[in-house]
């Protein structure tokens, strides 16, 4: 081509570029100018952008109810609130962190707060909490996930979720037994329910995403007071889990499980299907969150379901990974002070119980045991299991470790092979053992 | 044509029949389960027809959510994302089919490596992309992007519906005075209509079900799609059957619409460029 | 082939109309003007999104440290290739496509077929037939999921009251079963593509040609050996390779009914890729399954080219 023909393509491309420019640009000027405008006009309005994670349409509709209290509260502060969908939300949130999307309060999961705060996409809230006088309504399990993460205060808990066991009263009654205590009762107690014909079975087996998670339950409570709460994939002598005759045994006893008081497909059952298994009358027993008592509640008739606390293993003990969602702050926030309002707002006792009773979680403040809603009925085992700290012991993960996420997309892998019998017990947790080692060796 | 024989008809009835059986029954079982109460889409032994039919699933999705929102934003985005596919597809696809020139392998070549992109791999740059323009969550950003997303694959079929098409008859009129580009509308058009709505419908189909580019893109209540807010019906413990299978059927019904009253011209149309695919 | 050829087209694709060699012409300005706004679109929003994929693909990048984005060379590939679940995923790709094109394009021929001569009703039958074509992957992926459920699945009940089976099979939990369930529905959602197709492309054949055929004495299954796949062959041929990329990279359907599992046994390129994101994220090695898969595509569209001698028919 010549000059000619050069200049000709440039001016081609400048006059699409304008085109391209001249249509984004009311979009910008909506997203952009108009909070700035507002600003001038107003003196100081503040346009704070939320995002939540563990999103339902019942859920957005109660904090959308909550921030317009916040909102007629603080006149100069409104807020603009996210909801994707459950399915993809933390991912959405981490693609916005990381373009520095323009977002001021997000939802942190347990399992994403020490990569984001690694990554320096979120608030250390330390300033804030140490003048904050509501901290120390909190309750102890809420201040440790609140202090998940390098022992600082990346967000405040808005809800607690640990498992009780679901089953199924009328059932039980009719054949005659108590709600299991014990692993090993939980055993027999569903081969007397199973019957396959009937399309009857004793468990709600969790062998889909992050099946592992219930994996880990039976190994800890078969390796009991050993286990080391502060990183639960290690003993407290500094061998893995994995290492054990313990856990061998409890991944026999997790085989038995499936193989025989639950349905054949459970092998690929995520929480949907569990509760479905549950709450349709295909399965006796289920251990899952509080948010299910909604649910429950919802779709089956009033007296043929209770709840129970967690059974305890050999050791005498259960532990589990109580989990605490929570509001955090971004670290590029142009809006901190405002942002710390809205999130103190959130965290404050009557709302926040108010908050987790509407979403049927366990409440993160000291004054809630002594609700009614919670000390009795279906959420009474909650109360129950945690004045007893030393029996239901809470643990964390070793999701601070680098190879967390890798190991995490492989293991649900790894246990259904386990569990179709394409690999032995012994190889499995084998190679779980040499891999923590491993991490174990290289974090120090 | 010579008459049929009894053993072709039968297969012919048979084969239709069977495929008609195979491709409705998960639609009928998606229209039964949105007529069913709450408890009986759970219950035991499964019912072929409710027992009690219900419309409440319709009411829930229209309470919970602003249902009648996302269907003006699904017909906002298809329809002004096909319709430039369409012009932008028709234009490129004209000078594919008519000239030879520098570049046209590579250009066709360009357009047959995007089919084979995973959508994944651009998905976090593109996403950076549409925050530093500012038009995340705006139906602007989607119409952009599936405009992207089908110019391709709508060129190719365009072009192959050009070739199809004499080069005498806009000869003749450029002979009588028109431009290349007046004789393309006033001349051209109006024989591949059927070609053009064709690929429309192609490209409105393709918008209308975008889930991943609408679900990266989109926040805002105001400006959600019909996928996005069917993806919220899949919640932490509980897909709403009811309200999922309820929102499917009204989602299916524009698109079953846009079949049966075009489908003359989907096949019609693609009969024209059939032999270039 | 029967298209009639543009005057202007030559048979050397890399040399300009020889009227006016090295000038921007009218045409040329004509032909730069109408082609810009595709090639635009495509390159700004498709290929730069692209160029930084392919960029990841060589870099450290996992979520777990941002901090630490650094050039790593082809380890991510190494990573990927030497995985012990890479032969499978490898495996499952090919029979997900094979198995799902070659079903799609046998109904769908069937359909096309048949659905050749008019008959009262036709217009709604197509509709319906077709229907599948125009949902989303997602829907689909969610919908078989359920009725593939043992439990309250619309299937196992069908064939359990039919006697085909005496217990209920639990279809996503058993690796061999859920492939087959994934690749079923995906049948069930391509076939359209091909009858729209392959019918459009029936219906462009000349009647008289028939009629010359069977004037020659030739039978129905004559003709349709010496007209009818002749004529169709040049579409089936483009459709083929289209649908072969598409279906490789369509992970709706799996990701929604059996994401993958039960232990990895329904993963495809596709699947495996969005795992690494969201369950491994490790950005670098979803890019170089990714790259892994374009790769894939490339060598197999050329060779498809070169064997069916698609060129000579002028398209790609």
């Amino acid at each position: 081509m010549g000059v000619r023909s050069w200049i000709f393509a440039a001016l081609q491309v400048s006059i699409a570029t304008a085109l391209l420019v001249g249509c984004s640009q009311p979009a910008a000027n909506s997203g952009q100018a108009q909070p700035d405008g507002a600003k001038e006009q107003a003196g100081q309005e503040v346009r704070l952008k939320m995002v939540e994670s563990i999103t339902s349409p019942q859920r957005t509709a109660l904090l959308k109810e909550m921030l317009t209290q916040f909102e007629a509260k603080n006149p100069g502060i409104k807020v603009d609130l996210i909801s994707p969908p459950f399915e993809g939300a933390d991912q959405k949130i981490t693609q916005m962190l990381m373009a520095k999307e323009e977002l001021d309060v997000l939802e942190v999961r347990e399992f994403n707060a020490k990569q984001f705060s690694m990554n320096g996409f979120i608030e250390n809230l330390k300033p804030y909490t140490e003048k904050w006088s509501n901290y120390d309504q909190l309750t102890d399990v809420a201040k440790r996930r609140a202090t998940w993460v390098d022992n600082t205060p990346y967000y405040i808990p808005n809800g607690l979720y640990q498992r009780v066991l679901y089953y199924r009263a009328d059932w039980f009654k009719e054949a005659g037994i108590e709600a299991p205590k014990t692993w090993a009762e939980l055993l027999a107690a569903g081969k007397k329910m199973t019957d396959p014909a009937k399309n009857r079975y004793g468990y709600s087996f969790r062998g889909g995403p992050t099946g592992w998670d219930y994996a880990l339950i039976a190994m800890w409570a078969y390796n009991g007071t050993e286990v080391d709460p502060s990183s639960a994939f290690f003993l407290k002598d500094g061998r893995t889990l994995f290492s054990t005759p313990e856990s061998l045994e409890a991944m026999r006893y997790y085989k038995q499980l499936y193989k025989e008081i639950s349905p054949p497909d459970s092998v690929s059952w995520g929480f949907q299907e569990m509760v479905q298994g549950f709450v349709a009358g295909s399965t006796a027993m289920l251990i899952q969150d509080p948010d299910v008592i909604d649910g429950a509640k919802e779709k089956m008739q009033e007296g043929t379901w209770a709840t129970a606390p967690l059974p305890i293993g050999p050791s005498g003990v259960a532990q589990q990974v109580v989990g605490g969602p929570g509001w955090g702050m971004t670290a590029y926030s142009k809006h901190k002070p405002e942002a710390w309002k809205l999130i103190e707002f959130l965290s404050d006792p009557e709302q926040s119980t108010h908050f987790a009773k509407k979403t049927s979680v366990i409440p993160v403040v000291k004054s809630a045991a002594e609700d009614e809603f919670y000390k009795t009925g279906y959420f009474q085992p909650f109360i129950e299991m945690n004045q007893q700290p030393q029996t239901f012991i809470d643990v964390s993960r070793p999701v601070d470790y680098k190879g967390w996420g890798a190991w995490q997309s492989a293991a649900d892998k790894e246990i259904q092979s386990y569990l179709l019998d394409q690999l032995s017990a012994e190889d499995l947790l084998k190679k779980w053992d040499e891999y923590w080692t491993k991490e174990r060796a290289e974090r120090k | 044509m010579q008459r049929d024989h009894i053993w072709w008809q039968t297969a012919r009835v048979v084969v239709l029949g069977g495929f008609l059986a195979f491709a409705i029954f998960p639609l009928y079982w998606i229209v039964i389960t949105s007529l069913k109460g709450q408890k009986e889409i759970f219950s035991l032994p499964i019912r072929y027809w409710p027992d009690e039919v219900t419309l409440l699933n319709y009411v829930e999705i229209f309470r919970i959510s602003h249902f009648q929102v996302y269907i003006w934003n699904s017909f906002l985005v298809s329809l002004f994302a096909s319709a430039l596919v369409v012009v932008i597809a028709m234009l490129g696809g004209y000078v594919l089919a008519r000239f030879s020139f520098r570049g046209k392998r590579e250009v066709m070549f360009g357009f047959l490596v995007t089919q084979m992109i995973p959508i994944f791999i651009g998905m976090a740059p593109l996403y950076v992309m549409m925050s530093k323009m500012h038009i995340l969550n705006s139906l602007f950003s989607l119409i952009l992007i599936y405009t992207v997303m089908l110019i391709p694959f709508c060129t190719i079929i365009m072009s192959g519906f050009f070739q199809r098409i004499p080069n005498a008859l806009e000869e003749a009129a450029m002979m009588d005075g028109c431009s290349r580009i007046s004789a393309l509308f006033r001349v051209i058009v109006p024989i591949m209509l059927p070609g053009i709505a064709a690929t429309f419908i192609f490209a409105f189909v393709q918008c209308w079900n975008e889930l991943i580019m609408a679900v990266l893109f989109i926040d805002e209540e105001s400006v959600k799609t019909i996928p996005v807010a069917m993806n919220a019906f899949i919640k932490k413990y509980d897909i709403e059957w009811g309200a999922m299978s309820a929102a499917t059927v009204l989602s299916v019904i524009p698109t079953m619409l846009l079949f049966a009253f075009c489908q003359k011209y989907l096949v019609e149309g693609l009969t024209q460029g059939a032999v270039k695919g | 082939m029967q298209t009639e050829k543009p005057i202007v087209v030559t048979k050397e694709p890399f040399v300009s109309p020889p009227k006016k060699p090295f000038r921007l012409s009218k045409e040329g300005a004509f032909i730069c003007l109408c082609l810009l706004p595709a090639v635009l679109f495509v390159g700004i929003f498709t290929y730069y999104p692209l160029l930084r994929g392919i960029i990841m693909s060589f870099q450290n990048y996992t979520l777990f440290n941002l901090l630490d984005v650094r050039f790593i060379g082809l380890d991510n590939f190494f990573a990927v290739l030497t995985s012990p679940e890479f032969p499978r995923v490898a495996l499952n790709s090919f029979y997900w496509v094979a198995v799902s094109l070659f079903f799609q394009l046998l109904f769908g021929f069937a359909l096309a077929l048949f659905m050749r001569r008019r008959f009262r009703g036709r217009g709604i039958y197509q509709a319906f037939v077709f229907f599948p074509w125009a949902m989303s992957g997602f829907l689909i992926g969610l919908i078989w999921r359920w009725m593939f459920n043992a439990q309250f699945g619309v299937i196992n009940d069908l064939l359990v009251k039919s006697g085909l089976i005496a217990a209920p099979i639990p279809f996503l939990a058993d690796g061999k079963w859920a492939l087959a369930a994934v690749i079923i529905a995906n049948i069930w959602y391509g076939v359209a593509f091909f009858a729209i197709m392959i019918l459009a492309a029936l219906q462009s054949i000349p009647e008289e040609l028939y009629e010359a055929a069977a004037m020659d004495g030739a039978g129905r299954i004559q003709q349709f050996w010496s007209v009818t796949l002749p004529y169709i062959l040049p579409t089936m041929l483009v459709t083929i390779l289209l649908r072969v990329i598409w279906i490789l990279n369509f992970p709706d359907i799996i990701y929604a009914m059996t994401n993958g599992g039960p232990a990895g046994s329904t993963h495809i390129f596709a699947t495996y890729m969005i795992d690494k994101v969201i369950f491994g994220q490790d950005y670098g090695q979803a890019s170089a399954v990714g790259v892994i898969i374009v790769l894939l595509l490339l060598v197999f569209t050329v060779f498809y080219v070169k064997a069916t001698r698609m060129e000579k028919g002028g398209d790609f």
